[in-house]
């Protein structure tokens, strides 16, 4: 049988829409006042967070980091749980006003919960629920594969999709960004583990900063990452992708030889680089960077530059920077890194730019090191 | 997105990039350096400059080669002057003490003492900086901020030069001077603190600081006329009636009567804050963000103010003083019953006037501006009237429709807000004044960076365009001194009292009222 005379696929009779009809209703329920000319908070949104997660535990761990973010951002969250091996299709959920503290201003939170045949409906679903015309944002907190139907309609509403290489892999952030740099429209692509990061991109960058210590950058002879991991665990996200950009800026090759990857300069010389682990303390998330050491020299310059957390308060987010060098830009100095939070990422995630090469350069060179399964020792 | 500025091209080039800070997306850390404070005994280091420099540092984006020296006369330690700073970090910053932020950043902190008028000082004071530019790498890079009278202005800067504490244009460092306001107090004034400032520092190296500059409402002002094609072609004399813009405090003189009365609310507030806003305002699009394409613009703007003849004035402006009256619920005192406020003061603490930009695109349309003290509430906006409908084809009982109204509240409460109209749900045609409104801090956030904390960034970055060049501080003295001649000339006429808590005197709504309209209570 040719395909022209196929059926038509059956359609599925399971009524949906009325859950729609029902949530659109309570959104609008939100803003009755309960008596006439009693006073309401303002309704605020500046763009959709659309959350898709595949686990009613990461949906509920992550539900309050969104209502925080729309305190300062406000936005209509439709925070999703998609269970599509689970039998039957269903589709339900409920809708919230969240205010802020002065409860001045609200934003409008739906919760969506899509299990068994229903998942395949939420992309659908999400399209009827969020505000047109505003900017959206998918955050996509699982793994990600670009060829699933979800998950494309989803994105191609997006103008940003936010991953967090905790959750997936470098690999499949890779091919989304291949993806997002083909499809039609401009989608940006982050990763919370890139933004969690800036600190000490920052950090590291400030060794360099004085004109006389430019001409090292190049000439960086050994680099030491340690993380807080067990011994012989894999490079985490965080580790990868910084190993990523200083390699990527620094112009290194990465060749591989006799089953190991060496880097090396731009001038031919090899680079030392050890990856290290050290135990995890309580309040550091499991494969965060403990530290990041640099060496550098040419003839007349030796500079050693450390950015390392100090273990001595009750949260480890304190960075010190040190840089000593036979140069007057010797110093240290001490950051608050911020208290890792969930909230405060996604806030500074959504503030950036929509495109950034030095992501997409590091995300490369990272992907190499997850291939090649490089671990800490 | 930052767009690049003329700045960033004009700074010197380095021989090599740093190829990691060029990757960095959304950072932008000030140059290595030591900021100089002289007058650092004020209260302006306390209350702003200190808290604004902390901010910096908790926010990563002062550089790791920094120090901050305070200069003034008071004989202090250094203890002392850190144990000051750190109070008033504490109680003026926008974020809380952090204990382990603040050990590392009063390391960067020192004092000298000594007297501005004697070439010592700046010997010894040379001798420290070199001693911190060691010690701390700051590259001999300097950016020294007068936070002092301008009497002091000149003594300071003979003093820098004598030292060869200022860098010379081939210098591989860099020197920049911070100017607090008033550049002067009229236009020989401003020209003679101008030639004393030039005679030390070239013009680029030389930041005038208006804070309202540094105002995110403000330098949204450009995003908002250049960055959204719906309002621009309508921002002109086609289509705009009139322009408002009302700089109002509930505050009095605040215990700086004797300040006012050498001033006045026209040279205190309205021939800088106000004068700026009505340049970004009726300014045309500049060629690029650059300083000087920015600040060009806003000087054809004022040199396209029509003068105000010694006639016109008495016709187009209108003074006031304040007298007893409740502001938000509480009985306050009049002007001349604060301390150090002459009894029978003829000091204007409200001015409203009218100004005409005689240009192409704003040719016939006045624009009205008010500034007070012991206003009915604090608020600092810009309002657009745009014209009639010119048929009315509704019918409404109460005089026709109101024109719509573009509002760009600048204070408290940052935000956008459009006056239209719209029906009535119901059988019956009603028309009513409706408001779509934006507000800053619902939209993005309370935590907003000081105008301090944008403004210093911006000059250890070399980032001119949100301060004021020498032409325009001349030529808004130039436009405000027809106002003074005339005054003068008239001789000291006490102006018109007003009521404390009330919208000024009645002869600011007759300046309206006789073209027809009215002043907008925001």
């Amino acid at each position: 049988m040719s395909e022209e005379s196929l059926p038509p696929p059956s359609i599925s009779h399971v009524p949906l829409s009325s859950v729609l009809a029902r949530l659109e209703q309570e959104l609008r329920d939100l803003w009755t006042p309960p008596a006439p000319g009693e006073p309401l908070p303002a309704r605020v949104c500046t763009m959709n967070l659309v959350v898709v997660t595949s686990s009613p535990f990461v949906a509920e761990h992550y539900t309050p980091i969104v209502d925080e973010v729309t305190q300062s951002m406000p936005a209509r969250s439709l925070v999703i749980t998609m269970t599509p091996n689970a039998p039957g299709a269903s589709l339900d959920g409920e809708v919230s006003a969240v205010c802020s503290v002065d409860n001045a201003t609200c934003s409008e939170r739906v919760i969506l919960r899509a299990s068994g045949a229903a998942a395949a409906r939420v992309g659908s679903a999400a399209s009827a629920l969020v505000v047109p015309e505003l900017p959206t944002t998918l955050i996509w907190l699982g793994r990600v594969h670009v060829e699933d139907p979800v998950f494309r309609e989803l994105a191609q509403m997006a103008d940003r999709i936010v991953l967090d290489t905790e959750y997936t892999s470098l690999s499949s952030l890779l091919s989304l960004s291949r993806w997002a740099r083909q499809a039609r429209a401009k989608i940006g692509i982050a990763d919370l583990a890139w933004t969690r990061i800036a600190v000490w991109q920052e950090m590291c960058a400030r060794f360099f900063d004085d004109p006389r210590m430019r001409p090292l950058a190049s000439r960086v002879d050994a680099l030491r990452i340690v993380q807080m991991s067990d011994k012989g665990a894999k490079l985490g996200p965080e580790g990868s992708l910084l190993l990523g950009w200083l390699a990527s800026r620094l112009k290194w090759r990465i060749e591989p030889l006799g089953g190991a990857l060496r880097f090396r300069r731009a001038d031919g010389k090899l680079v030392h680089v050890e990856l290290a682990a050290m135990p995890r303390t309580e309040h550091v998330a499991p494969l965060a960077l403990a530290s990041v050491s640099l060496e550098a020299s040419d003839d007349a310059i030796r500079a050693a530059g450390t950015v390392a957390r100090d273990f001595a308060g009750d949260v480890a987010d304190v960075l010190r920077y040190k840089l000593d060098v036979n140069l007057p830009c010797a110093g240290e100095q001490t950051v608050r890194l911020g208290a890792n939070r969930g909230a405060r990422v996604l806030d500074r995630t959504l503030h950036r730019p929509l495109h950034d090469d030095a992501f997409v350069a590091a995300v490369e060179l990272a992907d190499k090191l997850d291939d090649d399964g490089v671990v800490c020792t | 997105m930052r767009a690049r500025t003329m700045n960033d091209i004009a700074r010197p080039a380095p021989s090599l990039e740093n190829p990691l800070r060029a990757s960095l997306v959304d950072e932008r850390t000030g140059d290595a350096c030591a900021v100089v404070i002289f007058g650092a005994s004020g209260d302006l280091t306390r209350r702003k400059l200190m808290p604004a420099l902390y901010n910096l540092a908790a926010s990563h984006v002062l550089p790791g080669n920094f120090a901050v020296v305070g200069v003034a006369r008071r004989d202090k330690s250094q203890e002392q002057f850190r144990a000051e700073m750190k109070d008033g970090v504490s109680r003026f910053s926008r974020r809380k003490l952090d204990g382990a932020l603040w050990d590392d950043f009063e390391r960067s902190i020192s004092y000298v003492c000594g007297d501005f008028n004697v070439q010592k000082t700046y010997e010894d004071f040379r001798a420290h900086l070199q001693k911190i530019d060691a010690e701390r790498g700051t590259r001999g890079n300097r950016l020294f901020y007068l936070a002092v009278p301008p009497a002091e202005f000149g003594p300071i800067l003979n003093g820098l030069r004598g030292a060869n504490l200022v860098a010379q244009g081939a210098d591989s460092h860099w020197t920049r001077v911070v100017i607090e306001k008033p550049f002067g107090h009229d236009l020989p004034s401003a020209r003679a603190l101008n030639d004393t400032v030039a005679a030390v520092f070239r013009e680029n190296q030389v930041f005038r600081i208006d804070h309202y500059l540094g105002k995110e409402t403000v330098q949204n002002l450009l995003v908002f006329r250049f960055a959204n094609s719906m309002f621009e072609p309508l921002w002109t004399r086609e289509h705009v009636d009139h322009v408002q813009i009302t700089v109002a405090e509930e505050i009095g003189v605040e215990g700086r009567g004797k300040f006012y009365e050498q001033t006045g609310v026209t040279r205190d507030i309205v021939e800088n804050h106000l004068m700026q806003l009505l340049c970004l305002t009726a300014m045309e699009p500049p060629i690029s963000l650059s300083a000087d394409a920015v600040r060009d613009e806003k000087v054809k703007v004022l040199r396209s103010l029509r003068p105000l003849e010694r006639r016109a004035v008495a016709e187009s402006v209108v003074r006031g003083q304040y007298g007893r009256g409740f502001v938000r619920a509480d009985e306050v005192h009049a002007y001349r019953e604060e301390p150090d406020v002459a009894k029978d003061s003829t000091v204007e603490t409200y001015v409203a006037m009218k100004a005409y930009v005689d240009n192409w695109r704003w040719g016939g349309v006045p624009f009205y501006v008010r500034a007070g003290k012991r206003l009915a509430r604090r608020v600092t906006e810009i309002a657009v009237q745009f014209k009639g409908v010119p048929h009315p084809l509704f019918m409404t009982p109460d005089g026709g429709i109101t024109p719509n109204v573009l509002a760009l509240r600048i204070q408290p409460d940052e935000g956008i807000a459009v006056r239209f109209t719209s029906k009535e749900p119901g059988q019956h045609t009603i028309l009513r004044d409706v408001a779509m409104d934006f507000r800053y801090g619902a939209a993005f956030g309370s935590n907003t960076p000081e105008a301090y904390e944008r403004l210093l960034l911006d000059a250890m970055r070399g980032e001119a365009t949100l301060f004021t060049r020498r032409d325009e501080v001349e030529e808004q003295w130039a436009y405000m001194d027809h106002v003074f001649e005339a005054w003068r000339a008239a001789g000291s006429v006490p102006p018109p009292m007003y009521a404390a808590g009330s919208w000024g005197p009645d002869a600011a709504d007759d300046l309206l009222a006789k073209d027809g309209r009215r002043w907008r209570k925001p």
